[in-house]
């Protein structure tokens, strides 16, 4: 194997992972609101901030500083949800969807603002240095690292929705007259859907920030941009299902990476133009999606 | 002092009234059905008394208690449960999901949990062999029994069934309907709610309702014998 071919390897794992990260949150809202959410990524830039304040200026202890940063994303998409999505829950589904666009410039506005005399920052890893060397490439912690969170999160997604909770999520999201009619309270399950895929989103930026310097709407646009990536994923997923974002997450990650190796790369911006090229084709031959299980009819 | 007491009840879609003043009684124990064609109002009545809809004025008494302003969690709570029409099932969840989501509002009662799903798999056999199934996949009878079996979980003092026989051939209609009246007799009161008079042998007594008001209160027996029928529920009934 050549040592490209490890790099690109290494690198889609870690950047599919993020993009599942954030594909997963996608999906979650999406299967609530039937919207695409802008903010996806932001409340993981919003969260890398919060991190970086307390661990850097305020000198926490890193791992306190992981938690406010989570902490701080998921206030986020709570606060999203009570002064956004709640008041435009009768509106058209394009209402809502500027609505979270708004929730994305407003949050990329005040990161602006407050950094304006230093833009670019960095975030030191979890852990320093790397746990082997592969043919000479070396692989970081924070690579690993990221990998077994999105491990670990899947685990626990999957078995919080076979809980009651998850139950309740999804049939709110299903069936949303019959879950009231059962004594549900559909407002609070949409604030915890809104308050899972901000952490998800949080986890996503929080791991994927210290990788490299970031700046202002770093996930959305920035050095590690996954709003376009993660939802290729989602889209991979057929926007409704779980599995098939994460799935959908590494692959966009794979071949991104791998493309990048490919004659493709001599395209003007090689990165998404491949991804188009992929989701095109996977769309052309399966426009349900990649991983999506077959809807069924109420 | 009747289970369930009506007054007065005017209730309509955007201030514009399609429930004119209906009052009725639902006595502790018994099975009433609520007859009328589509569009009398039955549905804006069963939905309200659940707690889905804010009556303008008039009354709703349950259990000795006049129900004032109310979400339908707290109605579920209290005892007042909706099997709804077009069933409303969770389609991407299974039977077995399905049915425990109908005791969400005693989820913290395992045991109260285990006895009604014990009872709803006595009720409807079929549904105990597809516990694993997806509701999507069921046919129309077998979600109609989910729809009545997952209602049935929150152990409710009333159940209300709208429109079970809707899109069911006679057979299957007749198998639901016998099971409401083994509901009855194990204790719950029914309302249920029909367009189709096949439903009267099942039912103690009968309200018919037409255009948002009551029109016709009787036991079933009574009402078999006169020509209400013709009059009230069309030529076809
Ligand atoms: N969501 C609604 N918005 C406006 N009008 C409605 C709505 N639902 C029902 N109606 C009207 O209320 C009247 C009674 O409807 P409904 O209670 O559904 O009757 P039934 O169940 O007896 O067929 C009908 O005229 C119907 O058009
Ligand atoms: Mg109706």
């Amino acid at each position: 194997m050549s040592q490209e071919l490890v790099v690109a390897l290494v690198n889609g794992l870690f950047r599919g992972s993020v993009y599942a990260l954030v594909a997963l949150g996608i999906v979650l809202v999406y299967r609530a609101t039937g919207v695409f959410n802008f903010a996806q990524t932001e409340f993981g830039t919003t969260g890398l901030f919060a991190a970086f304040v307390a661990v850097e200026m305020w000198h926490w202890d890193y791992a306190l500083g992981l938690l406010f940063g989570i902490s701080v994303a998921i206030v986020m998409g709570l606060v999203t949800e009570r002064v956004v999505i709640r008041p435009l829950r009768h509106s058209s589904k394009v209402t809502l969807l500027v609505g979270t666009a708004g929730v994305a410039t407003t949050a990329i506005g005040i990161q602006f603002w407050l950094t304006n005399e230093q833009p670019i920052r960095e975030m030191p890893p979890i852990v320093e240095g790397s746990i082997a060397t592969v043919l000479g490439v070396a692989i970081t912690y924070q690579k690993v690292i990221t990998v077994l969170v999105l491990i670990v999160v899947a685990l626990a997604l999957a078995a919080f929705f076979r809980s009651p909770s998850g139950l309740a999520i999804q049939a709110a999201q299903q069936e949303a007259t019959a879950a009231e009619l059962v004594g549900i309270s559909v407002r609070r399950v949409s604030l915890m859907t809104w308050g899972i895929a901000a952490a998800l989103g949080g986890l996503a930026g929080i791991l994927s920030g210290p990788n490299d310097t970031f700046t202002a709407a770093f996930l959305t646009f920035g050095g590690g941009a996954a709003l376009l990536p993660g939802l290729m994923a989602a889209v991979l997923a057929g926007m409704r299902s779980m599995p098939g974002a994460l799935a959908g997450g590494l692959l966009v990650g794979i071949v991104e990476q791998l493309g990048a190796l490919s004659a493709l790369a001599d395209l003007p911006g090689p990165k998404a133009t491949i991804l188009f090229v992929f989701l095109l084709v996977v769309l052309l031959l399966r426009p349900e999606g990649l991983f999506a299980r077959k809807v069924v009819g109420a | 002092m009747a289970l369930l007491e009506v007054r007065d009840l005017v209730v309509g879609y955007d201030q514009y009234p399609v429930l004119h003043g209906v009052s009725f009684d639902v006595e502790q124990g018994e099975c009433c059905v609520l007859l009328g064609l589509n569009g009398a109002g039955k549905t804006t009545t069963v939905t309200t008394v659940a707690g889905m809809l804010q009556p303008q004025s008039g009354s709703i008494t349950f259990d000795g208690k006049e129900l004032r302003k109310g979400s339908p969690s707290q109605r579920v709570a209290g005892g007042i449960s909706l099997s709804p029409e077009g069933r409303r099932l969770f389609p991407r969840l299974t039977v077995s999901q399905n049915l425990k989501l109908g005791a969400w509002s005693r989820r913290r009662d395992s045991k109260t949990l285990k006895r009604q799903m014990d009872l709803v798999r006595d009720y409807f056999p079929r549904l105990a062999e597809r516990e694993n199934q997806l509701a999507g996949t069921l046919s129309g009878g077998e979600q109609q029994m989910l729809a009545v079996g997952r209602a049935m979980m929150s152990r409710p003092k009333l159940l209300l069934i709208d429109e079970a026989s809707l899109g069911l051939s006679p057979t299957v209609a007749r198998t639901v309907w016998e099971v409401t009246s083994r509901i009855k007799a194990d204790g719950t009161t029914v309302l249920m709610v029909e367009q189709n008079a096949g439903a009267l042998p099942f039912a103690d007594r009968a309200l018919i309702m037409e255009k948002g008001t009551l029109v016709y209160t009787g036991v079933g027996d009574e009402l078999r014998t006169v020509n209400l029928r013709e009059a009230y529920l069309g030529s076809g009934a």
